[in-house]
């Protein structure tokens, strides 16, 4: 017994560091192992393991070649899309390539799943009347210096926006009501909750998160600090917590401990880190000043 | 959340033009809020938030603040820290630095209640939400709720407290609406909840609130926030207030109490047993007495009445020290 | 230079600063479904009818699974452990709590999903609830959690409290408290076919949460697979699994695509479990001396009634102290409630705030320091179990502390110090925590270019496990720290126990150290050439049957209290912990802080409200349930003392995770006493139990 498993024909191909997570996020959507033959070898390549190198060719379910021109990468993600959705009425040439070979591909691995479980339920009978398509708005988002565009429906928070659609997860969700501040991102020049700023209401202005706060491999002077004083326990808390710090002293409203206590009061540790944290932004100060 | 849509106002006149297909959101920390819980639900969202409504400026002996100031950028104006610290000190004392900086005046004037039964959908009783259903709060758990200005249809308290010092400061709030601009004063925008507790201001529909002004006042002001953490926490008592000692003599008083009315709570009972009276402990307690007179307590909020007492006498204090 | 002690920063700590560290709901997976519980809005009852056709009928739902309609699981509640709860899978009609799973909607987006939650509506038959410890029916359990006899009785009690000169009785409460980890408790489930499941699970067990699912899904252990490589605080929550990860399973099987499932704040005060109240009754007596001549200490906790949790608040109350005649019991009452669980330091949180308020009231019945009176009743042995301690620096804790806070300069007497409108008091209480240890694998790898990776299946929850692991293999391998990798939170790797009860340190510490030890042993053989793997499964130390084992500690606090206000403000705390070997002095450091705060929180801000027609939680959200923010909490001052135990474990350490969050709210409590001559009993202290006289 083993997991279902698709075969790749491509050449050249060695696993690229930079290229992994991506084929791996795509295999967990797929719940499929990949192989990958190559003219100079054949890997395994699994959604939570370093590739491995093969020494004989492994037993497929289905295989395919990856289309000249495209990637290993947007193979996949067409095969997801072909699982998700019916083919498409209408095709380039080149989509057309992706496509067949999506849509042969997720009838293998639906193939593979077995058939239905026979205590599963009757599915729900069909009802009479959709309800409407929500509008959706096509929009751009200036996150950390690059213009992000992004086609939402209005409902849709930026925090939202960042980590489920722009793959930006450093900015947190702790709470979705803005009592916690987990998800405390620069808004300009400001500091603000990000999960009760609509993403639809957030374009035509600077976006930073922490993912935009170090120069390159230099942590910013309040990372480092939160580093050096051990300003975070879980850590979870801790991006919207360094989010506000440097906000609160771009602002210079608070200057002794008690006041930085009073104006970092929203945003929330509950490993309790707070002394600590404090200690981080006075040192922040001082190396800044 | 219900899906809505979204339209952004390009100006007031456009603002005003939507508002009949929706409802108008600006800083979004309160709509989006009571949005993601399902208490309310628009069609549509007309986005007023850049609207140039932003400025403070002096306005005869007093100052115009624009409806979209944020609550940080009107708490360090200067020209607030210097004549109105009494709103400074409210407005710091609410929610935290990152929704300070996205709250707007218009918005902040109306804050919806954080009854927890109103913010609970699965509650059915709740006759703010559906009128005539009842209320949970009466009966059940209400230490954060009003001991003056309730009904037996509603306690829910009024959160804000820039509200309770607007109210002090005898603010005018200005609002646009299809049928021309009016001015209402703030004492009277809110309404007591009385059979209605659904209707919680005299605003009507589509008006759009532009700005606020506020009269030159005179005396020492002071803001007292009493809550259960040190920061970050709602009010469980608060006292804006205003005092001209001349002489010896209080000559003006203007007082208003947070967290303990269902509407921001002018105290003119309070007021009328301070004025002529040399400031002391005595006079503090008596306008204290008058200013809770009428309250009345649940059994688990009670000790609000005594807690409001002791917030106000301690604002006077602070103000004639 | 040993490696082991230093104060590292930890290894993570740039992924963590930078937003790079991944906690399970942020897995990338392509094609991830959305899934939102539904809650009931009834209490209790018996559930008729789920209405799932307007969330059916919005666009991009992929399926609603509800009570009536969702796939059967023959296992659903098939324990493999008494620590595993009994779960609501949707798989009958009984409503038990409020807020309990009544379905759940998969969409394609989170925000659809949530949407579409909000319409589903269920029917239910209503029972009326039970929800007051007093006053219920209470039975004696089987067992005071994990460790212990519900009742012991040591000595004669109505003897030694007739000797007594100076008595006490008491009854103390403590509220329920909600967890609440910054990270919401999350799972993505993603199948592969019908016999693999793999899901990223934010949790304190990987291997609990592999064996449950294996057991409700019918799999092979070895074919689930559980990966939880960063953990945003759990607390005792993430402990065991609850409802919402088969749930994601479930739903992940029903619409053949990856799902995702965060549960929301809200949920999160009944779906993941809470510290249960408690009723605790206290009866000591003591000499002319000061000698205690009698403790009793009777607790009641509440449960829910389809499953069991005792909160063992008097096991300390066993052998914190040296008295020859001791009864503890615990007793439970079922309540129409969610299932209680562990909570930061269960028992020990709760009962050393009841335990040690007394003292504090005994030592003023008989006019002694509180400090004295600890230390004329100080143990040596453990009188219950009738064992040495394995080591026991609690008299150093006592001395260090209070040199450093000032006690020498207290006055005794209430209301004797005063800064303006605040009144000012000083407050102490002994700390102490169970250094436990269990079995644990390690799997080390020494490469040839003198690199080394060591693996185990253990989590890191914030309390720097990648860190001092690090450290660990460091001086056993002789190969630089920063030359090592610890990887953790797969249960690909070597299995280790759930990280709770303040084991880590010791069980998967001792584990990397003879793994070390043996890889190194191995690669000498091999003439100290090419890469090494070896894996060792470590047992307990023996000596846990021949001595008593615990971490100890002494706390100072200094609180203001407004005279006409009633607020109450910790301005000053000064601790003092023996906890054996400190791993690493940074991350140990701030373990103690945390606990602290959870003191602060504890005595002053936090309580679950329950609504008392319905039962249903209050303080659902974090305005609500107040934690402690930056204000609430002063500079703390921690001191670590030196304790070295031979016994204990291979590596000397006995664990400070817990330890911080007790005996610091009795402190408190006792502080506000000396502020004010006013005893709060009931917690959290807020100011309307103060007023309207602050003065006793």
């Amino acid at each position: 017994m083993r997991r279902p498993r698709v075969l790749a024909f491509i050449d050249p191909w060695s696993p690229d560091p930079a290229e992994l997570p991506a084929i791996q996020a795509h295999l967990r959507g797929l719940g499929a192992e990949l192989g990958v033959v190559t003219k100079r070898g054949t890997w395994l390549v699994t959604p939570d393991d370093p590739p491995a190198r093969l020494a004989e060719a492994p037993e497929a379910d289905r295989s395919f070649e990856v289309a000249d021109g495209a990637t290993l990468v947007e193979a996949l993600a067409a095969a997801g899309d072909a699982m998700r959705t019916p083919a498409p009425m209408t095709f380039t040439r080149r989509e057309w390539a992706l496509t067949s070979i999506a849509a042969g591909f997720s009838l293998a691995l639906f193939g593979c799943k077995g058939k239905p479980h026979e205590d599963k339920p009757a599915p729900a009978p069909p009802p009479v009347v959709k309800a409407p398509m929500p509008p959706e708005y096509d929009i751009v988002l200036s996150v950390n210096g690059s213009d992000r565009k992004l086609k939402v429906e209005a409902r849709v928070s930026l925090l939202d926006a960042l980590r489920e659609r722009l793959g930006l997860t450093g900015t947190k969700k702790g709470c979705d009501h803005g009592q916690c501040g987990a998800c405390t991102v620069h808004f300009g020049e400001r500091r603000i909750k990000s999960c009760m700023q609509l993403a639809v209401m957030s374009q035509g202005m600077k976006i930073t998160t922490i993912e935009g706060l170090a120069q390159g491999d230099t942590l910013h002077p309040m990372q480092a600090a939160f580093v050096a004083h051990d300003g975070f326990q879980c850590g979870y808390c801790t991006p919207g917590q360094i989010m506000s710090a440097v906000a609160m002293l771009a602002e210079g409203h608070a200057k002794t401990d008690d006041e930085v206590r009073e104006m970092m009061s929203g945003n929330l540790c509950r490993c309790g880190a707070y002394p600590n944290i404090i200690a981080a932004i006075q040192a922040a100060r001082k190396g800044a000043a | 959340m219900e899906p809505f849509g979204y339209i952004a106002a390009a100006d007031e006149k456009m603002a005003i033009d939507e508002a009949p297909r929706g409802t108008f959101i600006a800083g979004g920390t309160n709509m989006v809020d009571y949005m993601r819980l399902g208490v309310i639900k628009p069609t549509t969202l007309i986005d007023v938030s850049r609207l140039p409504l932003t400025n403070i400026e002096a306005a005869g002996d007093g100052v115009k603040i624009g409806a979209l100031v944020r609550n940080s950028d009107l708490a360090y104006h200067p020209l607030i820290q210097q004549k109105y610290p009494v709103l400074a000190e409210a407005l710091l004392s609410g929610a935290s630095p990152q929704i300070r900086n996205m709250a707007t005046t218009g918005g902040n004037i109306l804050q919806r209640t954080r009854c927890p039964y109103f913010r609970d959908m699965h509650y059915a009783q709740c006759n703010k939400r559906q009128p005539g259903s009842g209320c949970a709060a009466i009966g059940g758990f209400n230490r954060s709720h009003a001991v003056l200005g309730g009904s037996p249809a509603c306690i829910a308290t009024n959160p804000s407290d820039m509200n309770v010092a607007m109210a002090a400061l005898d603010a005018t709030v200005h609002v646009h609406g299809p049928s021309g601009e009016r001015d209402i004063a703030f004492v009277d925008f809110h309404t007591l909840p009385g059979d209605h507790p659904e209707v919680e201001t005299v605003l009507q529909p589509g008006e759009l609130i532009t700005y606020v002004t506020l009269p030159a006042v005179t005396g020492k002001q002071h803001y007292l926030k009493v809550r259960d953490r040190a920061s970050f926490a709602f009010a469980l008592a608060s006292a804006a207030v205003v005092l001209d000692v001349q002489g010896g003599t209080i000559h003006g008083a203007r007082v208003a109490l947070g967290g303990v009315g269902t509407k921001p709570w002018r105290a003119k009972e309070a007021e009328a047993a301070l004025v002529g009276q040399a400031p002391s402990p005595a006079v503090f307690a008596k306008a204290a007495d008058a200013a809770l007179a009428g309250a009345k307590g649940q059994p688990t909020n009670a000790f609000k009445i005594e807690l409001a007492k002791r917030t106000l006498v301690r604002a006077l204090t602070e103000v004639s020290k | 230079m040993s490696e082991v002690g230093k104060p590292h920063d930890r290894v993570d700590g740039r992924l963590k600063v930078t937003g790079t560290a991944t906690y399970a709901a942020e897995t990338p997976v392509a094609n991830v479904a959305h899934a939102v519980i539904v809650s009931s809005a009834a209490s209790h009852g018996t559930i008729k009818a789920v209405d799932t056709r307007a969330a059916l009928a919005q666009p991009g739902v992929l399926a609603v699974l509800a009570v009536g309609a969702a796939p059967k699981l023959p296992d659903a509640n098939k324990k493999n452990s008494p620590q595993d709860k009994i779960l609501q899978l949707l798989q009958d009609d009984a409503l038990h709590y409020p807020d309990q799973p009544v379905a759940v909607v998969v969409a394609d987006t989170l925000e659809r999903a949530q949407h579409a939650a909000m319409l589903v509506a269920s029917q239910v038959t209503e029972e009326p609830v039970a929800l007051e410890v007093p006053g219920g029916e209470a039975y004696k359990p089987e067992h005071a959690g994990p460790r212990g006899e519900p009742d012991t009785t040591r000595g004669d009690l109505a003897a030694g409290l007739a000797a007594a000169k100076f008595k006490v009785a008491a009854t103390y409460r403590t509220p329920v408290h909600n967890h609440h980890p910054m990270e919401l408790h999350a799972t993505i489930a993603a199948w592969q076919g019908d016999k693999f499941l793999t899901v990223y699970d934010a949790t304190q067990g990987i291997f609990n949460v592999r064996d449950r699912l294996a057991t409700i899904f019918g799999l092979d252990k070895k074919n689930v697979r559980v990966i939880d490589k960063f953990v945003g605080g759990g607390f005792g929550s993430k402990g065991s699994p609850w409802s919402h990860v088969p749930l994601a399973a479930m739903a992940a099987k029903q619409v053949g695509r990856p799902v995702k499932l965060v549960v929301t704040r809200q949920q999160m005060c009944s779906l993941t479990g809470h510290r249960p109240v408690t009723v605790q009754e206290l009866q000591l007596g003591c000499d002319e001396k000061g000698a205690l001549t009698a403790i009793e200490h009777k607790v009641t906790s509440e449960t829910c009634r389809f499953d069991e949790f005792v909160e063992p608040s008097a096991i300390q109350t066993r052998m914190i102290y040296s008295c020859p005649n001791v009864v503890t019991s615990h007793r439970l009452v079922k309540l129409d409630i969610a299932t209680p669980t562990f909570t930061r330091a269960p028992g020990e949180a709760t009962g050393t705030y009841a335990l040690e308020s007394a003292m504090d009231e005994l030592a003023y019945a008989a006019n002694i320091d509180p400090l004295a009176f600890r230390i004329k009743n100080y143990s040596t042995t453990d009188e219950q179990e009738k064992k040495p301690f394995s080591s026991k620096e609690l008299m150093a804790c006592y001395t260090k502390a209070s040199e450093a806070f000032g006690w020498s300069k207290r006055k005794m007497a209430p209301r004797s110090q005063r800064d303006g409108n605040w009144l000012v008091g000083w407050g102490m209480a002994t700390a102490t925590y169970p250094a436990r240890q269990m079995p644990a694998s390690a799997r080390v790898t020494i490469k040839a270019d003198g690199t080394a990776v060591v693996q185990v299946g253990t989590q890191d929850l914030g309390t720097g496990t990648y860190t001092v692991m690090t450290q660990v293999a460091a001086d056993e391998l002789g190969i630089a720290f920063d030359r090592i990798t610890f990887e953790l939170g797969d249960t690909a790797l070597p299995e280790a126990p759930l990280s709770a009860g303040s084991m880590t340190a010791a069980t998967v510490g001792s584990a990397v150290k003879i793994a070390c030890q043996k890889a190194k042993q191995e690669l000498a053989m091999r003439g100290g050439k090419g890469e090494v793997t070896v894996e060792h499964h470590n047992e307990v130390s023996k000596d846990h049957d021949k001595f008593a084992m615990h971490s100890h500690g002494a706390v100072f606090v200094e609180v203001k209290v407004d005279e006409d206000l009633g607020l109450v403000r910790v301005s000053r705390v000064v601790g003092a912990y023996a906890g054996g070997q400190i791993l690493n002095a940074k991350t140990a450091r701030s373990q103690l802080l945390g606990g602290v705060v959870w003191s602060i929180g504890m005595a002053l801000v936090e309580e679950t409200v329950r609504d008392p027609k319905t039962g249903r939680v209050i303080t659902r959200d974090l305005a609500d349930y107040h934690v402690p923010v930056h204000a609430d909490v002063p500079d703390i001052q921690i001191i670590m003392v030196d304790e070295k135990d031979p016994h204990v474990n291979e590596v000397g350490a006995k664990g400070l995770g817990e330890i911080g969050n007790t005996g610091a709210s009795a402190a408190i409590a006792s502080a506000v006493f000396h502020a004010t001559g006013k005893r709060i009993r009931d917690l959290p202290i807020r100011l309307d139990k103060l007023l309207p006289d602050v003065h006793a």
